[in-house]
């Protein structure tokens, strides 16, 4: 799934370690969900759009919606 | 503000690691007079079962362990991983041990004891676990 995390990071000048405590996670998780390695769970993309005071469909782009722009 | 950077090992992860350190060298500390007795004294009774039964704990802890790092790991990602790396090592042990059988059975291959069967699976994990890190690398 492809989502904004990496560009919101950036944009607050945060590492992957300051972003993985602030959500309290491993800095993995946080390099794997950038990458798109990983999915989060529904809870926990709610936690990162909330951290960032965006809706979640702000941060996380649908794979439905993404397969119907390309179509 | 976060400037110091942690283990990347999850506190899950920790207490597991040391758990099974803790089961290994209880293990290793165990196994050997065991089986010096059964191989040097004439035991008798219930006695051999009970020693076979004594060196087996560590090792039924070690599987206790992996299902307590599952329940206390809070990190959801390290937990699929950790899920799949059972998943992974468990078919891979099964279709071995199924395989091994079959040969055993046909007589093509000589037979094996049973406990080697966990061993392969703890053995399956470690390896699982190495590629899967080298495979992430990249992402250090």
């Amino acid at each position: 799934m492809e989502n904004r995390l990496r560009l919101l990071r950036a944009e607050r000048n945060w590492s992957q370690q300051d972003l993985a405590e602030r959500l309290d996670v491993s800095r993995q998780s946080v390099n794997a969900i950038e990458t798109g390695k990983y999915d989060p769970s529904l809870p926990l993309a709610f936690r990162i759009a909330e951290l960032f005071d965006l809706a979640i469909e702000e941060v996380f782009e649908s794979p439905s919606r993404r397969s119907s722009k390309a179509i | 503000m976060f400037a110091a950077r942690k283990s990347d090992m999850t506190p899950a992860q920790r207490a597991h690691t040391r758990r099974i350190l803790w089961l290994l060298l209880a293990y290793a500390i165990i196994l050997p007079p065991l089986v010096w007795i059964r191989a040097n004294t004439a035991v008798a009774g219930y006695i051999p079962a009970l020693m076979a039964i004594v060196a087996s704990i560590p090792v039924l802890g070690i599987f206790a362990s992996w299902g307590r790092y599952l329940s206390d790991e809070r990190d959801e990602y390290h937990q699929t991983l950790a899920l799949r790396r059972i998943a992974v090592a468990t078919n891979a042990t099964m279709g071995a041990a199924v395989v091994w059988g079959f040969l055993q059975a046909f007589g093509a291959m000589p037979l094996v004891e049973a406990y080697w069967i966990p061993c392969v699976w703890v053995v399956m994990q470690g390896m699982f676990a190495c590629i899967a890190g080298f495979s992430r690398r990249d992402e250090q």
